[in-house]
């Protein structure tokens, strides 16, 4: 297939060529190799579990918490969130991505009943931190709150959310909400505002929750398929993904709050707003390009503009990311790795085992695997828009061809930046 | 001359357009006299889709409708005056960007066939579903 | 007695060379687990009030040129035979399993124990000149076979053909010693040296200077030094830097200064000066090294030049700050080579411009950088370690006598500082490199560190349990009625 745009249009000219050429043959960033199959395929399997904990509990604090001044037990999922059966998933679904069940997952359960220290009362779990840390899904939502406008003019949830249509939804529920607590519907007379911020955090809760739940089922199912051999390369599990993207794309994304057993449509689903557009679009952005400098790994010198001036031009997404501070505590990502520590395949236990410093340093290693099967996701993403908003590959129009490599080439350029992971991931070194 | 819902229902090549549209709750709208300028994809171009693309958004009629809503524009534009502007606002709000230098191309779709008329609009085939975001 | 830490590690090294390979680190190991054992039981039953020769041993061996079979040890000399015994055994510890030529290896590194002990005991010159040429050939091997890989040979030569002349200046010493005072005895005693002429004295305590200052090293006659403790292998270094070095300021002490009291104080501005500028020398090209093992080679040049001003300077506290010098220095020097060899073993170079990072919690070194960031504390003279007891001494028991060197030293200390800041910095933090995947460091590599930094840190709190043995000694030097009137002419 690269001969056969090459044949059509000239190469790039690009730093990274090699990889829009990839691109433009239906590859993914990462180098397709049995052994970054192996590891990502096997990191989606360890991702999707914890992910399973993380959707059910950001829509639980979206719907059920809500504005809750004193949210200590919101981590606490009631046994109604882990029975809440998964859209895409089991003999319920609306449509069946993964083959297995539709409530919470097995290994899950398990880790929930034991974690690392035994059976324990929950709030000692909860303490200890022996536990699925939902810091990070809350770091991840607040990324894409404080990213907001980000991808205006497409994200149309993100402008309804200063809609008076919205604000009047939250008025209704924050009263009924606080009905019987005049010390807080003081507060809310004094500082709406504030409320208001409360209520589109919320939303956001939501949105992530909604964005997750249908990327769990999607890892799940790619992990099984890798199982019975069904995945030839890396390129297969990025169109697996593709693919994924597009059958879901319409899938709805809204904020119910309920409220005394009475669901209020905060945004309700006749609004339009879907999957791709709303969620997954401003997840990438928000989660896998920008982020925020995280607190703990480094230290940055505003001043010294070592933050960057405007929120665009922050990139200290996973894409960027520095893996091998992780390990020191609170950082989101090292909660994540940690959460992903507990459900790792057998496979890639084995394979971590047996490089770098085997146990000590499996965080990294897994970490660093994370970055591989990110750049996986990201090149999916990549993908999936060239076909939603560009052309086939094998387009026989060079006009055509020559709008997708440009595409390509401006996606490229947001790696130029030193930090960028994009080479690293390229060898097998890197690890 | 009928309205463009006759006009579609009589071509042949728009069933799964049809049904959408029925789906989505948006009958009424394509008979009303508007005028509207439809851009509509045919049968083969809603095939080119991913599987469970359609599934989804049949479940959900909302999501269907802001599909199909920014293949509408309001008022009757024809071919020519479409390449007189860089783009058109669709009903769904996102712009609907034209390329008259090879042929006759909106967004990523290629016009097969332009200026139908019709009582209350004007419709122009297109081989590929469009969707925002460029 | 004392003769035990002689003749133990000589059969054992006989042992070692003729039992098979597999034995070599057993038998070596236990050897010197015996003669650490040994000075263990010498300390108890010191007795520091007493200011002579304790335990004496004394047999002729050969009559005809004087030579006595004369050991004792007094409260300077205690502490560093215990240094010996601990750093050798360190260094016999944290050698290699697989090295090559294992039998030759320990023997020679026995072989050194032996003189080395010797050297600190002999209270006969000729015994004790006996014992200092004796460590020769071993080290030469030791840096020669098992050495850094280029320039090995080079360093290896270099440093014979210094000691070796250092050997020759202060048998010179000795012969004119015997020679000048007549009575063909090669005994130590001051009683006889004192009442030479004075220019006699000078004569003979410049030929000792000269020789002891390649030992030591002072500057200008460093320059074997650098290139030994580079390319000799950690634990040879420990031993060089730590102990080796130690012989020359203690052949210093004991025989230049305990010998002529009279002529060390019209020398000694002069020596204030030398250690002075070897202080500043040190530190300076220290600042300027671009790998870290010479960095500290020269910072322990630097630090030799607090010695001799502690020497020059001859009062109380000074005497008694030079030997805990003398002490701490051994320990801090050996911390720091061990650390910079297993940092060598793990990251695989030594050069800070390729180092970074060391102290990544997972990926990094973060125990050995830590230690590291200790070991450059002491060496610097943080407060609440030795180093800082040591030094503090030494430049309050000078400043009364030599104020200008003493600053001068004081200036060093704070640059001592700043190149181990510059060396932590680069080796310890900023971000580790993307291809590090280096191997971990075992408990037993981290042992050595760990007991070196412990004493480092138990003395610096508690610096009583090491100037208990030294301090009536040191105080009974400057107080014979020669020292008194030697000083009192200053």
């Amino acid at each position: 297939m690269i001969l056969e745009v090459q044949a059509k249009i000239p190469p790039s000219k690009h730093r990274y060529a090699e990889i829009i050429h990839r691109l433009e043959a239906g590859g993914s960033m990462l180098p397709d190799s049995p052994e970054n199959l192996m590891q990502i395929i096997g990191i989606y399997k360890a991702y999707a579990v914890p992910m399973d904990f993380y959707w059910r509990d950001l829509l639980y604090i979206a719907e059920r918490e809500f504005l809750n001044p004193l949210p200590f037990f919101k981590y606490f999922l009631p046994q109604e969130y882990l029975d809440l059966p998964n859209h895409y998933a089991g003999e319920t679904a609306d449509l069946r991505i993964w083959r297995g069940g539709a409530t919470a997952h097995p290994e899950l359960l398990e880790f929930m009943a034991k974690g690392e220290t035994g059976k324990l009362p929950r709030i000692l779990h909860h303490l200890w931190h022996d536990r699925i840390n939902m810091e990070f899904a809350e770091a991840c939502m607040r990324a894409m709150l404080w990213h907001r406008h980000m991808c205006a003019p497409f994200n149309k949830f993100d402008a309804y959310l200063d809609t008076p249509e919205y604000r009047s939804n939250c008025d209704r529920a924050i009263r009924a909400y606080f009905a019987k607590n005049p010390l807080m519907m003081g507060l809310y007379r004094a500082f709406p505002e504030m409320f208001m911020e409360q209520c589109r955090q919320a939303s956001y809760y939501s949105n992530l929750g909604l964005f997750w739940e249908v990327m769990a089922p999607v890892f799940f199912e790619m992990s099984d398929i890798y199982d019975e051999g069904g995945f030839n390369g890396v390129p297969d599990a990025m169109n697996f993904l593709v693919n994924g993207i597009f059958a879901v794309a319409g899938r709805p994304i809204y904020h119910h709050v309920y409220i005394d057993g009475q669901c209020m449509e905060i945004i309700p689903k006749s609004k339009g707003f879907t999957w791709l557009y709303e969620a997954a679009l401003p997840y990438v952005e928000a989660v896998f390009y920008r982020t925020a400098p995280f607190r703990g790994t480094k230290s940055y010198n505003a001043q010294a503009k070592q933050v960057p001036e405007h929120q665009a031009d922050f990139h200290f997404g996973i894409l960027y990311a520095d893996v091998f501070p992780v390990g020191s505590a609170g950082i989101p990502p090292t909660l994540l790795m940690q959460d992903m520590l507990h459900f790792l395949p057998p496979y890639l236990e084995e394979f971590y085992q047996q490089r770098c410093r085997g146990e000590e340093d499996k965080l990294i290693q897994l970490g660093i695997t994370f970055q591989r099967s990110m750049y996986n996701v990201t090149s999916a993403v990549i993908q999936a828009l060239r076909a939603a908003l560009f052309y086939p590959l094998d387009d026989p129009n060079p006009h055509h061809l020559q709008a997708n490599r440009r595409f390509f080439e401006t996606q490229m350029d947001r790696f130029l930046r030193p930090e960028a992971r994009l080479m690293d991931i390229q060898t097998p070194e890197y690890r | 001359m009928a309205d463009i819902l006759t006009l579609a229902q009589g071509a042949g090549c728009f069933a799964t357009l049809l049904t959408a549209v029925e789906v989505a709750g948006l009958t009424g709208a394509l008979a009303s006299p508007g005028p509207f300028t439809v851009f509509a994809p045919q049968d083969s171009a809603f095939a080119k889709l991913p599987p469970g693309t359609i599934t989804t958004l049949v479940q959900n009629p909302p999501q269907l409708g802001r599909i199909l809503t920014y293949h509408v524009v309001a008022g009757r534009w024809s071919q020519a005056d479409l390449k007189a502007v860089p783009y058109v606002e669709s009903l769904e709000g996102s712009r609907i960007w034209i390329d008259g230098s090879h042929g006759f191309e909106v967004n990523n779709a290629t016009v097969v066939a332009a200026d139908i008329e019709a009582d209350n609009g004007i419709v122009h085939i297109l081989d590929t579903v469009m969707l925002m975001g460029r | 007695m004392l003769s035990v830490l002689i003749v133990l590690p000589l059969i054992a090294a006989l042992c070692v060379a003729y039992l098979p390979e597999r034995w070599s680190r057993p038998v070596a190991l236990a050897a010197l687990g015996l003669v650490s054992l040994w000075t263990v039981v010498l300390l108890v039953y010191f007795d520091p009030a007493q200011t002579g020769m304790q335990f004496a041993e004394s047999y002729p061996w050969i009559p005809q040129i004087g030579l006595d079979y004369r050991l004792g040890v007094d409260g300077i000399s205690l502490p560093l035979v215990a240094l010996s015994s601990l750093l050798t055994a360190i260094a016999i510890f944290s050698t290699d399993y697989n090295g090559e030529r294992p039998r030759l290896y320990y023997s020679l590194l026995l072989l050194i124990n032996a003189g080395l002990a010797g050297g600190f005991l002999a209270q006969n010159l000729l015994l004790f000149f006996f014992f200092y040429e004796v460590q020769l050939i071993p080290f030469y091997l030791l840096i020669a076979i098992w050495g850094g890989t280029d320039g090995r040979a080079y360093a290896a030569m270099k440093f014979l053909l210094f000691t070796a002349i250092s050997g020759f200046l202060v048998l010179g010493a000795f012969l004119g010693i015997a020679i000048s005072s007549a009575t063909l005895s090669f005994n130590y005693d001051p009683s006889v040296t004192q009442g030479l002429p004075l220019n006699t004295q000078i004569v003979l305590i410049s030929l000792l200077l000269a020789g002891f200052a390649i030992k030591i090293p002072l500057v200008p006659l460093h320059t074997w030094l650098p290139d030994a403790y580079v390319e000799a292998s950690p634990p040879v270094a420990m031993l060089l830097g730590g102990v080796m070095a130690k012989l020359g300021a203690y052949g210093l002490l004991r025989f230049a200064l305990g010998l002529f009291p009279e002529a060390w104080s019209v020398v000694a501005p002069g020596l204030a000066w030398l250690g002075a500028i070897t202080a500043v020398y040190g530190a300076l090209i220290a600042l300027a090294q671009r790998d870290i093992k010479r960095m500290v080679a020269y910072s322990s040049i630097g630090h030799m030049g607090y010695l001799l001003l502690g020497m020059a300077a001859a009062t109380q506290i000074s005497l008694l700050g030079v030997v805990l010098q003398m002490v701490s220095h051994g320990l801090i020097l050996a911390l720091l080579f061990h650390i910079i060899g297993v940092i060598e073993t793990k990251v695989g170079t030594r050069d800070l411009d390729l180092l970074n990072g060391l102290m990544n919690p997972v990926r990094g070194l973060p125990l050995m950088s830590g230690l590291l960031v200790l070991g450059g504390m002491a060496s610097a003279g943080i407060p609440g370690m030795v180093g800082f007891i040591s030094e503090y001494l030494i430049l309050q028991g000078s400043y009364s006598q030599f104020p200008v060197p003493t600053l001068l030293c004081i200036v060093c200390s704070g640059l001592t500082a700043v190149y181990f800041v510059v060396l932590l910095n680069q080796t310890c933090f900023g971000r580790l490199s993307q291809q590090a995947y280096y191997p971990k460091v075992q408990n037993a590599e981290r042992a050595p560190a760990l007991i070196l930094l412990g004493l480092v840190l138990v003395l610096g709190i508690q610096p009583h349990w090491l100037t208990y043995w030294t301090e009536p000694t040191t105080t009974a030097l400057t107080a014979t009625p020669w020292a008194k009137s030697a000083l009192s002419l200053k």
